[in-house]
């Protein structure tokens, strides 16, 4: 029983993780109508960066904790202005082609953000993770002990999620964003700078892939090409949520994360997690939505 | 025949004397990179078919041709058969497998099929690939060792015998090249080509949507496992790296760069794949004005297919080859005096 209470909160955590890209994910394909395949690559550099501040840079007299909110915000920063420099630099000036044809620009993005990674920090497999929480902390609730990284990291998905849908519909910005995925040119004629809220929307995505990339590290060992791939069980969780819903999406991340937990109790495989999450999208594809994805913006 | 058919054979043979001399007396590397050529040449080629001609997307054609070099590679090496069968048995598991993808392609399109594709060369990467469960089929954690291979009895290893493996793969590669020039305009071609434009459409003028999206799908693995199941031969053993989930997406990606819609661009577009990257491992290094180290890795190879495909894209859709014969058209016009036409005709 322990056991499988152990499994659970690993599957929950693994799954807020998912969760996290998979927002972010949604957030971008809502706004601008880009499904972004390098959503993975870009949460991979942004995590990076924040790994090399961590690791590869003097902290003389620093406490710990500013050390990993320095790395962090180093990370974060980066994510942002990646996220605006893709904006600026490509799919501003994509933006009334096929969602097809945006989708391949985005493969082109991820094979070049990946090599890029790799001539930087190697083919390496790194295992020292950013932890947000002292690795040995931890409390017991009904005798299962929980460490408290893993318990950041739901808290995190859920509040950011939660955060997400109030901005989206409390805020005069979120509106505007909102009035953008409903239809562009609408929204335009009534006063909503629609580059702008192009911009906003790949800068926040961005930065939600550089959380769930940061977050993820004390779980696997990374390198380039595996956080890279993520991008598929982010799509996983993603489809759950119709690429539509941010409630359904979360939720999806986390049954995404039970689901490819569990059956490591019995079996050892690095591939089965990937199985199961394209039996999950096969499953949401075919049943759920077979007539393809819910129209967005052009 | 008709004169069309008389002229593209005449190309194929002149393009193949003159493809099968060019490696004659290279280093074994150089051999190599173009046998390699064909094999990823093969790979767009069925991308051309799927892809530009029936409008699929596939992010999964590395996957076809590793499931070929895996067949072939368990015939020869662990069943002691003759390499003729490895190739026959290695493009009948990628002509099975292009038909179960094709399954699900019956209800998906567009981008959905692009995620299915990406998750099914990812499992079969990082489970099929490299799991101990499938070991009779990828022959452990060392790959199959083909090393005594034999073709119509005639005794073939790879070190030896790299230029008539190339010279058989790229006679192939031109009879499959020409008879998919064919196939553009014949019946089936033009119903693939209804689907690409709209499948709503298609349906409606009583094209059998199931039955064409499955055979273009199980002609494009096959296509691509063509390629796939020369591999063991050419390079002595199957490792799943070749065929690992980046070798799928930067097919997708030199396709699309070089122009998905023609035959033509499969050729330039496995070249490419091949030497460039050889080419540049082989020879970027060194020292600029005396001053300035520089090694330049694989890794420099796919950011620059990554950066061309988001140029390509936003300035020229139709593809390196789509545009040079876009601009060898219009000069021909130009030459025949002939006013200019708004469109085209692929």
């Amino acid at each position: 029983m322990t056991q499988f209470a152990a499994y659970t909160i690993i599957g929950l955590s693994l799954g807020g993780i998912f969760a996290l890209a998979a927002l972010g994910i949604v957030l971008i394909y809502r706004v601008t109508g880009v499904l972004n395949f390098a959503h993975g690559a870009m949460g991979m550099f942004s995590t990076f960066v924040a790994w090399q501040v961590f690791y590869g840079t003097p902290h003389t007299g620093m406490a710990p904790w500013m050390v990993t909110a320095e790395a962090i915000g180093a990370g974060l920063l980066f994510a942002v202005v990646l996220g605006l420099v893709l904006e600026l630099a490509v799919f501003r000036w994509v933006r009334n082609r096929p969602q097809i044809t945006k989708a391949v620009i985005t493969i082109g993005v991820l094979l070049a953000l990946q090599s890029a990674a790799s001539l930087i920090w190697k083919n390496n497999q790194y295992h020292l993770p950013i932890y947000l929480a002292p690795q040995t902390s931890t409390f017991k609730i009904a005798d299962v002990p929980i460490g408290a990284n893993y318990v950041v990291i739901v808290i995190v998905a859920l509040g950011l999620a939660f955060g997400l849908a109030a901005f989206l519909r409390g805020t005069a910005f979120g509106r505007a964003m909102r009035a953008v995925s409903d239809d562009p040119t609408a929204a335009s004629l009534w006063g909503v700078r629609v580059d702008m809220v192009g911009a906003v929307s790949w800068m926040l995505g961005s930065l939600i892939a550089a959380v769930a990339g940061i977050l993820i590290t004390p779980f696997i060992n990374f390198d380039t090409t595996s956080l890279t791939l993520l991008i598929v069980d982010s799509l996983a969780a993603a489809l759950i949520g119709g690429l539509v819903s941010l409630p359904m999406t979360v939720l999806g991340g986390f049954l995404l994360g039970l689901l490819e937990t569990y059956p490591t109790m019995w079996i050892q495989s690095l591939g089965l997690p990937r199985l199961i999450a394209l039996l999950v999208i096969l499953a949401v594809l075919i049943l759920r939505s077979p007539r393809g994805l819910p129209a967005v913006a052009k | 025949m008709m004169p069309g058919h008389i002229v593209r054979f005449a190309i194929a043979i002149v393009a193949f004397a003159i493809l099968a001399r060019l490696p004659v007396g290279l280093d074994p590397a150089f051999q190599f990179d173009a046998a390699l050529a064909v094999i990823w040449g093969f790979g767009i080629l069925s991308l051309v078919l799927l892809t530009g001609y029936a409008g699929q997307v596939s992010l999964c054609q590395a996957t076809f041709a590793g499931v070929a070099a895996y067949g072939a590679g368990m015939t020869v090496a662990g069943m002691h058969g003759g390499y003729l069968l490895g190739i026959i048995i290695g493009v009948l598991a990628a002509t099975v497998l292009g038909v179960i993808v094709g399954l699900p392609a019956l209800r998906l399109h567009g981008i959905t099929l692009a995620i299915v594709t990406l998750g099914i060369a990812l499992v079969f990467d990082k489970y099929v690939f490299q799991d101990h469960i499938f070991d009779w089929f990828t022959g452990g954690t060392g790959g199959w060792q083909v090393t005594q291979a034999s073709l119509f009895g005639i005794p073939v290893d790879s070190s030896k015998h790299l230029l008539t493996a190339y010279d058989v793969m790229l006679a192939l590669f031109g009879m499959v090249a020409v008879l998919m020039v064919n196939l553009h305009q014949s019946g089936a071609g033009r119903r693939f080509r209804a689907i690409r434009d709209s499948e709503l459409a298609a349906s409606t003028m009583g094209v059998n949507l199931a039955r064409y999206k499955l055979l273009a799908f199980a002609l494009s693995a096959s296509i691509a496992g063509m390629g796939g199941s020369f591999y063991p031969r050419i390079a002595g053993s199957v490792s799943p790296q070749p065929f690992w989930v980046f070798t799928s997406l930067q097919l997708a990606a030199i396709g699309v760069l070089m122009g998905v819609r023609y035959v033509p661009a499969a050729a330039l577009g496995g070249l490419f794949m091949a030497v460039v990257p050889d080419v540049l491992t082989r020879y970027g290094h060194g020292t600029f004005m005396n001053r300035f180290n520089y090694d330049i890795s694989y890794d420099w190879f796919q950011l620059a297919v990554g950066v061309l495909l988001v140029l390509q894209l936003i300035l020229l859709p139709d593809g390196v080859w789509g545009d040079i014969r876009a601009k060898a058209l219009r000069a021909w016009d130009v030459v025949r005096m002939k006013p200019r036409e708004e469109v085209r005709p692929a």
